[in-house]
Order: structure tokens, then C-alpha cells, then sequence
């Protein structure tokens, strides 16, 4: 059981928690007013601006050559622009969209990870945008989106998740059960979740079938596509069906069931789906997964549990009133959580473009710089997605990533690009304008005397939840007053900035 | 001259074998004997010792069609468009036992002319039926079983990690390195981070824009202060903080190696070999060739080769991933017998698992268990197999289950420690706190 949260505890740390973990933090100004709301009107009041759906991407639409009915045969990508125009795209709705609604946008892409190197170039961004539009519905959680067993079906249908893994391949007695084993494994179930080989198998039989209808290339010369493999009048071009013919139509027993529970037999892969969310380690995986990513690596088992239980019988897997429950409960701000969990490349870039209050990075840059961060947004490591921010047996951090963040403050407290490995990613910022030195440090608090005030406000803007030590700040005076001295006082103030956001302790969130 | 000595000594005992004599706390030694500019080109003892290039095959290498058992009728009746024979320009090994008590007639897949050239010079063995009880098809799971070396149990430490805490602690911070852009759980340590470092290319791995400008203190200097890596009392760990303090630890690696890495690749000079082919598996191991070349302490480089999950088409996919293997085997063998160091040399190739013998409905293979591994260098004792070939028919017949192995994976690292590496017998029980029944190493190296 969470215990609620009294409103007496209410204080600026815990409200800095909530905005960082749901959602990317924000500059001082916004932090404030966020603050002041669960002050004046209630802690509640507070999350449900967070947890109320009312996000509808209307600012971030999609990219203006993408197309879904017409192409027009430019969708091949030679030079990489639409690529780059589409991560973008991505990018703008985390650093843009309603908080929650972002941060959800990011764990859906990585619970269910797609590899734009498994589409056809003809393909690949039609699907692609096809897919992120349904992620950013169900993160938005408009009305019945914002389900897990809703998404998941819809995700089985996904012309790029169909090609990721395979599915458009299976056929009755030629099972590959490459979905059908994620689909328990990493989607739903989790690999604890008692399934069996058999069960692996019995999923993948039931998914079998599902195909994607061609597309004709509008080139003159391109050979004609047979009119039966095209999408009917009214489907979206190379849209998915399911062929029949290709379905292994035999009656399945799955993970200790021989019927639906209506009666019927389990032949599908909308069967299978419905057997699995009526499991209780379904919603177990599925609470674990958003505790890691939203609180913390380890969870209570009696919280797991209860958790679990809500989100199945009384939320039926949407998963917004479930966070409301997290974000209301004291085991959401414990000590242990605030300040502990490691940004991940998004976190870190978005929470430090929304501090320095700086226009988001040209695409160009943006692409370069989540590469170097192993944040290849198109490019998955693989089907598990993108390494949770946990700590001991850390997969997530390099050497090589780390100094990356050491280094890429630069940008805005020097603008230097060097950090670039593409000379057209320099290029990009010939306009990009410089960040507001005055509004992140005010020239009266520019002198060795006004230091601790000068601290107290860069500190508040980068590091609101994870304070540095004396002896830091001793060095950054002995530095300041140096730097002021033979250079000037806001070469200093940019300094002191870039130190700040390369520390270990800018790293946490 | 002093802090020469203490770091000479330091890394002699503390790196092959006995505890340091001396009293601060290892990352602090670290700090100190870095501060001394000169203590930096001393040598350590990876310059001339033994070195270990583990090569991780990702996705699971169907290893029956890269040691071929191409005479078995149960392998080409399970395999009707992907079994490989006699028209296929095999590559003869010859015979070996299998479990059943008879013979198998094994040959590589055409591909692998240039470990094929390796296993006709003794350098190269195959050990067949590897895996552990009780296999785990999922790619995760399975490579942190691999990774840890304790399958069936989570784990927050790795084999290698377990390695240098027994044998190695306090030591440079580039006793492992690894190509990759996330480190491997292999490396993992319950002491917080182990003396090891992974990046993509040493080439970006550097200090950017933090020169001096004209200031007192280079803006690097001034850094390294703030992380108190140069600090005699305050180290700048959090211990209270599990996750901050793994930063700051590794930041401190960070700092501490990339100085070593940009000097040895810089004193490296040009590789010698000509024939490098051009693949991303290929320039990761012209980057450990330059780093050995350029006489970094490294005993373990750790590189990885992705996309072995061949579920479908597999026939093509697996003929380019195996020739990208081959070509960046081939050249990196070649090298180092041109820089003469082809002896202190052995490469271990592994996957999270082998595939299944029954091919699926697309052209390709689903997940298995057991695999063959593929040992290479100098000192190997090449041109043999060992372990025993798995009975094919076991699994042919259930389609869903796969290969059963009789060498557990654990006894190959361990032989891989113990006849290479040089560790003492006594140190197995910590490293491998999970034992196999049967961990007696084996007599590849």
C-alpha cells in the first residue's frame, strides 16, 4: 500500500522531484509556478496538472513532406534529411509537449523500440511515422488511448513493429516466433513472468499470418505491383491485414488456458493479447518497468503487488490514474529516490536545453549529438530498447558517453561546437543565437562579493536536486575571482556555468 | 623519483597477485601516481604481459552452420534451404567425437578462409557443445548470464569485474577496455566501478575545449579539482549515493585514462598490416592493434560484432557477418605477428547462444542453446577440438527445444584465467562464485 502524501510536506525539493521525474524539469521561473501550485491549491492539484490528459500535439505536427496516401516517390533519403527532420520531430515534442505527456512519449518508444533499418527505404517513414503518432496518442492518454493492452494490440498491427520482428514472415508451419517471444519477454510478461517455451511458441502460432499489403512506387518505370497485394480503397497504402491463409487457425492452449474466457477456443493474436493483460504478471512487468523509470531500481514487493492490482482491476491498464497514485504517495519522494536516478541521453538533453532557456539545437546537431550520446532515436541497441538509468552493473554510461556530457555545455557557455564530429553539424549554429546571460546571471551579482548569491542562482537553475559539496564551491570562488580578475566577470559567470552542468552531480536527477 | 618506485611497486603486486603494501585507499593511490606526470610512461605490466580480446557475437551465431556437421542426415534434414554440403566449398577440419559415441565431420563455412588458415597453423580451436544447465532463450537474460558468469541468478558484477577486484584492485584505470557505446555487465564490479573504460573510438575520447586560454589553471585542471580526483583527503565519492557515486568513479576513470588512451594510440604509429578490410568489427580491432602497438597496460580488450539474430534470410546475413568476422579476425592476427606480439595474444569468440537445428518458416533460425566457441592466438593450442558435438536428433525432434551442451562456459573462462592469465587455483571460488559441477580447465591454452 503507498501512503499518501500530506500536504504539510509539500516544499520546493519535492516538487522539484515531481517536475524532473515527471517530466524534463524546466527553468526557475516555471519550477516556481509549479511549486506555488501545490501550495496554494493542493498537492493534488499539483500532479493532476501533470496527470490530466490534455495534450493533443497540435504544435508538433507531422513533419510537412511526411504523407500517408500520395507518395509522391521523395521519400527516399539519400542524404539523410528526413531522418534527421524526423528525430527532430521527436525531439521538439519532448522538449514542447505537456510534460508527462513527453516523458511517457520517451518510456513508450523505449518499451517498444522500432529499427528503421528493418523497413524498406520506400516504407520505412511512412511506418515510422505511423508508429509515433499512435505512441504520442497513447502518452497523451486522450479518452481510452493511454492503455497498455489498448497500445499493445495496436503496436501487434504496427506495420514497423510487424517488420521489426518479423511477423510478416510467419506463416502455419512456418512459425518465427521472434515477436512472439518479445511479446512475452520484454512487452508484456517479462522474462520472470512464468511462461514457458510452449507458450513461446503457442504466441508465435496465433500471430501468425499478419502481412503488410505492397505499395506502387508512382516511378513510370517501376515495375506494376499485382492490384491484389495493394491496400483496398479506403486502408492506408501498405497498410497490415491479416492472411488467412497463412494463419495457423488450429485452437492453441496458452500458459495453462484451453479456452478464452467467454468459452471460445485461443486462436488469435488478439487472444493471446487478452490472455496475457488478464494475467497478473503482466500488470507486475508493467508497474515494474514505470517504477523504474519514473521512481526508482528497487520497489517494495507489497507496493509491487498493490500496485499491480490497481492497475489491472480497477484502471484496467491506463496508465495515467496509476501514476496519479505514484505521484501522490510518500514512496514517490523518499530520500532515497530524490536526486538518485542517473539522466538518461533524452533527460539530460532536454533538462539542459530547458535550463539555459536556449533554442533547441538545429536537427542537424541534434542527430549528431544523440549519436555521440547512443541515443540513436531510429536506431534502437536493440529490441529491450535503450539501457535504464540504474547504477551498480550499469550498462548505461560509458567513458566515452560521459565525456561526451562533460564536454557538450560548451555549446551554450562558449558556443563552441567542437564536440561535433561533422563539420555541417557546426555550420548549423552560423545563426543560432546566444543564450541570456543577464536573466541566468544578473551583472550585479557578478563580483566576488555577490558569489554566494551568484551560487545560490546557478545552483537553483542547474542543480536543484543534488547540492555540491564546500569544498566545490570553494574552488569555483578561488576561480571565479581569478577569472574575473584577469579576464572578465562574465567570462567567469560562463565558467561557473560550464563547470556546473560537467559535474557528476549535473548527471542526477 | 619516489613516487616512481611506490607506483612500480604498487602495480607489481597489486596487479599480478598480492595485496598493496601500501595504506591509502586504491582510487587515492590511483590520484597520487597520476598526479606524477612521468609515472604515466612508466611501463605496467600489460605492456609485456598477457592480453585477452574477447569478441562478443550478438544475437546468437548459429554455430552449426559455421562449424559444419555437414555429413549428419539429421542436420540436413532439418535444414532443407539453409543446411550447407558438399557443393558449398566447405572447409575441411576434420573429425571429432560426439556424444553419442561416434564420429562428426566437421568443416567451416566457406567464409572463414582466414581462420581456417589459423586453424591449419595450430593457432586456432574450436570448443563444441558450450552452454550452461537449464538455458535461457532470451538474448538479455542469456548474455547477462554470460556477462556475470552466474546464470540463473541476478547479478550486480561481472566475471572480468570479479577478476580485477580479486586480483587487480586499485589498478589503472585502463586495465579493460571496450568498444562500445555502453559498457558490458562483464565488467561490473560490487566495489562500485572497476578499473575499466568503454568508448566507441579512442579518437573522440578526449578533453574538449578545455585548454588553457591564456588562464593560471587549464579549465581541465580545474575540473579534475572539482571531482577531487587530485584531492589528498576528499576523493569526491558519495558513498551514501549508489547511482551519483557510480558517476563520479567513473568520471574519475574517465579522466584517468584518456590521456594513456590518445598517447598509446598517438605512439601506435601506422598499423603495418595493408589489408585491413573496411567493416566497423574491422577498425574496432585496428583500434586494440594501434592501443597494443602503442604499449597501453591493457590486459583485457573487450569488442563486439552485432546482428547474428538471423531469424530470417538467414543465408546471406550470416555469409556477410561471418566474412566480416573472418576479414577482422584475419587482419588483427596478421598484425600482430607483424608487431611480433601474436604470442601474448588470445582471442575468445562467443554468443549468448547457438540456434536451433530445425530451421524456421523464414529462411532463418530461432533461438538455442548450445554453441561451439572459437579460440585464437599464439599460445592457443590450435588445430584441435575440444569439448564434445551435441546430438543433433535431440533437438530435431522437439522442435522447440534446442542443442544440449556439455562444456559449461564457466570452465572456458576459467581456463582462460588460470593457463593465461595466470591466476592462482585459489582465486576460482571468488571469481566464479557459481561453480559448474565440472570446472576443471581445459587444455586450450
Amino acid at each position: 500500500m503507498l501512503t499518501p502524501l500530506t500536504q504539510d510536506k509539500w516544499s520546493r525539493r519535492l516538487s522539484d522531484h515531481l517536475y524532473h521525474r515527471a517530466g524534463f524539469g524546466g527553468t526557475p521561473a516555471e519550477r516556481e509556478s509549479f511549486y506555488q501550485l501545490g501550495n496554494d491549491q493542493g498537492i493534488t492539484a499539483a500532479v493532476d496538472s501533470l496527470v490530466n490528459p490534455t495534450e493533443t500535439w497540435a504544435s508538433a505536427p507531422k513533419p510537412d513532406w511526411s504523407t500517408d496516401v500520395d507518395p509522391n516517390g521523395d521519400l527516399w533519403d539519400g542524404d539523410s534529411d528526413r531522418r534527421r527532420s524526423f528525430v527532430g520531430w521527436y525531439m521538439k515534442m519532448l522538449r514542447e509537449g505537456q510534460p508527462l505527456a513527453a516523458k511517457l512519449l520517451k518510456f513508450l518508444l523505449d518499451h517498444l523500440p522500432i529499427d528503421m533499418s528493418t523497413c524498406s527505404s520506400e516504407t520505412r517513414f511512412m511506418y515510422f511515422i505511423r508508429y509515433f503518432e499512435m505512441l504520442r496518442r497513447h502518452a497523451a492518454g486522450i479518452g481510452e488511448d493511454g492503455n497498455f493492452r489498448k497500445l499493445i494490440t495496436e503496436v501487434s498491427w504496427s506495420e514497423a513493429m510487424i517488420k521489426m520482428l518479423d511477423l510478416d514472415d510467419s506463416a502455419a508451419n512456418e512459425i518465427n516466433e521472434n515477436f512472439g517471444r518479445e511479446l512475452l519477454e520484454l512487452f508484456t510478461l517479462g522474462v520472470t513472468g512464468g511462461y514457458t517455451e510452449a507458450d513461446v511458441g503457442a504466441a508465435a502460432e496465433a500471430f501468425t499470418g499478419r502481412r503488410l499489403y505492397r505499395m506502387q512506387s508512382p516511378h513510370p518505370e517501376a515495375s506494376q505491383v499485382n492490384p491484389d497485394y495493394l491496400a483496398p480503397e479506403g486502408e492506408p497504402m501498405a497498410s497490415s491485414y491479416q492472411d488467412r491463409d497463412r494463419q495457423d487457425l488450429l485452437p492453441k492452449s496458452f500458459m495453462g488456458h484451453e479456452r478464452m474466457p467467454d468459452g471460445r477456443t485461443i486462436s488469435s493474436g488478439d487472444d493471446i493479447i487478452e490472455l496475457i493483460f488478464d494475467s497478473s504478471a503482466c500488470a507486475e512487468h508493467l508497474v515494474w518497468k514505470l517504477w523504474r523509470y519514473f521512481v526508482s531500481p528497487e520497489i517494495d514487493s507489497a507496493v509491487l503487488d498493490d500496485l499491480a492490482a490497481k492497475l489491472k482491476d480497477e484502471h484496467d491498464y491506463q496508465i495515467r490514474p496509476l501514476l496519479r497514485e505514484i505521484f501522490t504517495s510518500e514512496e514517490f519522494y523518499a530520500e532515497s529516490a530524490i536526486g538518485h536516478q542517473i539522466k538518461d541521453a533524452g533527460d539530460y538533453m532536454i533538462c539542459l536545453q530547458k535550463q539555459f532557456e536556449a533554442e533547441t539545437i538545429p536537427d542537424r546537431a541534434m542527430d549528431n549529438l544523440n549519436s555521440q550520446l547512443n541515443y540513436n532515436v531510429a536506431y534502437p541497441p536493440n529490441i529491450a530498447g535503450w539501457p535504464e538509468p540504474v547504477a551498480t552493473g550499469n550498462e548505461w554510461m560509458s567513458a566515452g558517453a560521459l565525456l561526451l556530457r562533460i564536454n557538450a555545455p560548451a555549446i551554450w557557455s562558449e558556443n563552441n561546437y567542437d564536440i561535433f564530429d561533422d563539420y555541417s553539424a557546426r555550420r548549423s549554429f552560423d545563426e543560432y543565437p546566444e543564450v541570456d546571460w543577464d536573466e541566468i546571471a544578473p551583472p550585479e551579482l557578478r563580483s566576488s562579493d555577490n558569489f554566494p548569491l551568484l551560487m545560490a542562482r546557478l545552483t537553483d537553475r542547474y542543480l536543484p536536486l543534488c547540492p555540491l559539496r564546500k569544498s566545490q564551491v570553494r574552488i569555483l570562488y578561488n576561480h571565479f575571482v581569478k577569472t574575473s580578475q584577469r579576464l572578465d566577470s562574465l567570462t567567469a559567470v560562463k565558467e561557473l556555468t560550464r563547470m556546473i552542468t560537467a559535474l557528476p552531480e549535473y548527471q542526477m536527477q | 623519483m619516489k613516487t616512481n618506485f611506490n607506483r612500480r611497486e604498487f602495480v607489481k603486486k597489486s596487479a599480478w597477485g598480492a595485496a598493496t603494501t601500501l595504506t591509502l585507499p586504491a582510487f587515492l593511490q590511483q590520484s597520487l601516481f597520476n598526479l606524477d606526470a612521468r609515472a604515466q610512461t612508466l611501463p605496467s605490466p600489460g605492456q609485456d604481459g598477457p592480453i585477452l580480446v574477447v569478441v562478443e557475437l550478438g544475437g546468437g551465431n548459429d554455430t552449426l552452420n559455421t562449424v559444419v556437421p555437414w555429413t549428419n542426415s539429421v542436420y540436413q534434414g532439418a535444414r532443407p534451404s539453409l543446411a550447407l554440403g558438399e557443393d558449398d566449398e566447405l572447409l575441411a577440419l576434420g573429425q571429432t567425437q560426439n556424444v553419442l559415441g561416434g564420429t562428426e565431420q566437421l568443416s567451416f563455412h566457406p567464409a572463414l578462409a582466414g581462420m581456417h588458415t589459423l586453424w591449419q597453423e595450430d593457432d586456432l580451436a574450436i570448443i563444441n557443445g558450450v552452454g550452461y544447465p537449464n538455458p535461457n532463450l532470451s538474448h538479455f537474460t542469456s548474455f547477462d548470464y554470460w556477462r556475470s558468469a552466474k546464470p540463473h541468478s541476478e547479478s550486480d558484477d561481472g566475471w572480468i569485474g570479479r577478476y580485477f577486484s580479486s586480483q587487480c584492485s586499485g589498478c589503472d584505470a585502463t586495465q579493460a577496455i571496450e568498444f562500445a557505446s555502453r559498457p558490458t555487465t562483464a565488467f561490473g564490479s560490487s566495489d562500485g566501478v572497476s578499473p575499466s573504460v568503454s568508448f566507441r573510438t579512442p579518437n573522440g575520447y578526449g578533453w574538449r575545449n578545455l585548454e588553457a586560454h591564456g588562464r593560471d589553471t587549464p579549465l581541465e585542471e580545474l575540473y579534475r579539482k572539482l571531482i577531487g580526483l587530485d584531492h589528498l583527503v576528499d576523493d569526491g565519492i558519495t558513498p551514501s549515493s549508489e547511482s551519483l557515486s557510480y558517476v563520479q568513479r567513473s568520471s574519475h576513470n574517465a579522466m584517468i585514462s584518456t590521456r594513456n588512451v590518445r598517447d598509446a594510440i598517438e605512439n601506435g604509429g601506422s598499423l603495418q598490416f595493408e589489408d585491413w578490410p573496411n567493416s566497423g568489427f574491422s577498425r574496432d580491432l585496428q583500434q586494440v592493434a594501434q592501443l597494443i602497438r602503442g604499449g597501453m597496460g591493457t590486459s583485457i580488450y573487450y569488442v563486439h560484432q552485432n546482428g547474428y539474430d538471423t531469424h530470417r534470410g538467414q543465408e546471406g546475413r550470416h555469409q556477410n557477418l561471418l566474412a566480416t568476422l573472418n576479414g577482422g579476425l584475419d587482419a588483427f592476427a596478421n598484425e600482430m605477428k607483424l608487431a611480433g606480439v601474436w604470442d601474448r595474444v588470445v582471442i575468445l569468440t562467443f554468443s549468448e547462444f547457438g540456434r536451433k537445428v530445425i530451421e524456421n518458416g523464414s529462411a532463418g533460425t530461432d533461438h538455442g542453446a548450445a554453441e561451439s566457441l572459437f579460440v585464437m592466438g599464439g599460445p592457443v593450442n590450435g588445430g584441435q577440438f575440444f569439448g564434445t558435438f551435441p546430438d543433433l536428433a535431440e533437438d530435431a525432434r522437439v522442435k522447440r527445444d534446442s542443442l544440449d551442451y556439455n562444456v559449461d562456459f564457466r570452465t572456458v573462462y576459467r581456463s582462460l584465467l588460470q593457463n593465461w592469465m595466470g591466476v592462482p587455483a585459489s582465486a576460482m571460488a571468488d571469481i566464479f562464485p557459481s561453480q559448474p559441477v565440472n570446472f576443471e580447465p581445459i587444455a586450450f591454452v
